[in-house]
């Protein structure tokens, strides 16, 4: 088994994709971190609401864990699906399967070996943040705030919460082989259906539907930082652990169940 | 020499969609030999070399490879090395990475790797990126591939595809070799001549359906026509005729074509008669002729598509 994990984190970084989203994702990732440093302790107006300030807990990690999940995710979730599509796409799936007939070891090798670099992902992103969002709050005189309040916890849980949105990818990218569908689905629900539905169901008071839009997987993940109660009541932070995890276990098994059956021609 | 491991393809039926690619196909590859595997595109060739490697499932039937499924074998690799398109490579990796890539999985020693580039003549363009090599290429790529393991079965899907003639003489080497030390060699074409020379045995599938087996000089046992140029083509019919040979006329660059015999035999013939002659030769193409009428019925099936 650990072969054919070392097999797979060999695929992924004998092409050069890996480290291009890898770059995406830290860009992103310090961007966001200080839009919200800069944003920080602002007042509400133009229809937004307060942002709490560097002195809170709730601020800081949204500087740090929660810039880089959100700048992160998606990258991790892209690199996760290429993973799987790309073997279809290229073809080289016929190789592997001749190598490793036993697929159901060569999906559960790609899940551990993409976990692997979502985890990797998720620690270079955190680095970033740290710098640029920990540079940005010391300009603005609140030095580095590292001693907030569950700040470390949460950083673990978010590094662990893209590793979980990579295998998710895996098991999008096994049940869509369709590279470039799987990634315009994959990237259309969690960017577009899921804010709206969220949006739709949670914010319009009249539905007041939070009991089941916290259930889908970007507000687990939220709930997992432990954001600040903006529009939707989450779920304790543990639950929309569990929760994500559930989500990337049952594509993944989906994936694996359906790769062992399905003809390669 | 090796023990050798016989390929078994046992009542063999693959349907997709409604489409009957293979039909009910029972044969079986020797080792020690080259074996063709011929067929016209769209006869079922590479469903049923796909359906041996565990990468199609059959409808009906089974496939061995010495008495065990592919799925089952404990070292896949070692056994079977398998080629079957030249365009199944990551264009942005390596051909070296990619060798590597399957030694890992195989927990084969990397090392491995150059040795299969130096064997097919990849050594100098096995880091540059797959995307940028040619057809035959890619070919030499694949068949690395298929020898990394060292197995004993190889099975080779339309391998002289894109290769030049030098490349084409090269592969016939190389499988011959690799049969004379034991080793049990499948290669599938849609063209014989490609292959004519190469293999001991064939295997003729027509419409997913087997129409022939058996070794290439049973295939080609059939009257041998010869062609001859000479600028005194009265007196060398005349002595054609003398000699009671066939003649079926001329060909369209004015060579007479005499059938059932051999250009020894017309040779003769023509020097006791002392006639000159420019050019004296055994239709090439006449095992091709075979090859086509076995298979005409795809041919004249044009309705037929589908993966072959």
């Amino acid at each position: 088994m650990t072969a054919l994990v070392r097999t797979e984190l060999r695929k992924i970084t004998s092409t050069r994709l890996w480290w291009g989203l890898l770059i995406g994702a830290v860009v992103f990732s310090g961007i966001q971190s200080l839009a919200s440093a800069i944003l920080a302790g602002l007042e509400a107006g133009a229809g937004a609401p307060a942002m709490p300030g560097l002195e809170t807990g709730e601020a800081v990690r949204t500087v740090y864990p929660m810039a880089m999940f959100t700048g992160t995710y998606l990258f991790a979730l892209v690199l996760g699906i290429t993973g799987m599509t790309g073997e279809y796409r290229h073809q080289t799936i016929t190789s592997t399967f001749l190598v490793s007939p036993r697929r159901a070891r060569v999906v559960v090798a790609k899940i551990f070996a993409h976990a692997l670099m979502g985890l990797l992902y998720g620690v270079l992103g955190l680095l970033t943040v740290l710098v640029v969002g920990g540079a940005a709050m010391s300009i603005r005189g609140y030095g580095l705030g590292l001693d907030a309040e569950r700040l470390w916890l949460t950083n673990g849980l978010a590094v662990l919460a893209v590793a979980v949105w990579t295998v998710l990818g895996v098991g999008v990218g096994t049940l869509i082989r369709s590279q470039v569908a799987a990634i315009v689905a994959a990237v259309l629900f969690t960017f577009l259906v899921e804010p709206l539905v969220t949006f739709a169901l949670a914010g319009i008071d009249a539905l007041s539907m939070d009991w089941l839009v916290k259930w889908l997987p970007s507000n687990a993940s939220s709930a997992l930082m432990a954001p600040g109660d903006v529009m939707l009541d989450y779920l304790d932070w543990w639950l929309g652990g569990l929760v994500l995890l559930g989500y990337g276990l049952v594509l993944a098994g989906l994936g694996v169940l359906v790769s062992v059956r399905r003809d390669v021609s | 020499m090796r023990e050798g491991r016989q390929v078994d393809v046992v009542g063999l039926t693959k349907m997709f969609g409604g489409l009957k690619a293979v039909d009910d196909l029972t044969f079986s590859v020797r080792p020690g030999v080259v074996t063709g595997f011929l067929g016209p595109n769209g006869s079922g060739k590479t469903t049923t070399l796909r359906c041996v490697l565990g990468l199609l499932t059959p409808t009906s039937g089974s496939t061995a490879i010495g008495g065990v499924r592919y799925r089952d074998l404990p070292d896949p690799v070692g056994t079977v090395g398998a080629a079957l398109e030249a365009s199944s490579f990551h264009p942005g990796r390596s051909a070296r990475a990619h060798l590597q890539v399957m030694a890992t999985a195989a927990g084969i020693d990397e090392r491995r790797a150059d040795e299969m580039l130096a064997q097919v003549g990849l050594t100098e363009v096995g880091r540059k990126r797959v995307g940028g090599y040619s057809l035959g290429m890619r070919q030499r790529l694949g068949l690395a591939a298929a020898l990394l393991g060292d197995p004993e079965v190889l099975i080779l899907d339309e391998p002289a595809n894109g290769l030049d003639p030098s490349g084409i003489a090269w592969l016939r080497h190389f499988l011959r070799a690799l049969a004379a030390e034991g080793r049990t060699v499948l290669v599938s074409s849609h063209v014989l001549s490609e292959v004519q020379q190469t293999v001991d045995e064939v295997v003729v599938l027509s419409r997913g359906r087997l129409v022939r087996r058996g070794t290439l000089a049973e295939l080609d046992s059939g009257p041998c026509e010869v062609l001859v140029r000479t600028p005194r083509p009265e007196d060398m019919r005349d002595a054609l005729a003398a000699s009671k040979l066939d003649v079926a006329g001329l060909d369209a660059t004015g060579r007479l074509r005499v059938l059932g015999t051999t250009t020894e035999q017309v040779g003769r013939t023509a020097f006791e008669a002392g006639v000159e002659l420019h050019e004296l030769v055994a239709e090439p193409s006449h095992l091709e002729r075979v090859f086509l009428e076995l298979t005409e019925g795809a041919h004249a099936g044009a309705d037929k598509g589908g993966p072959s």
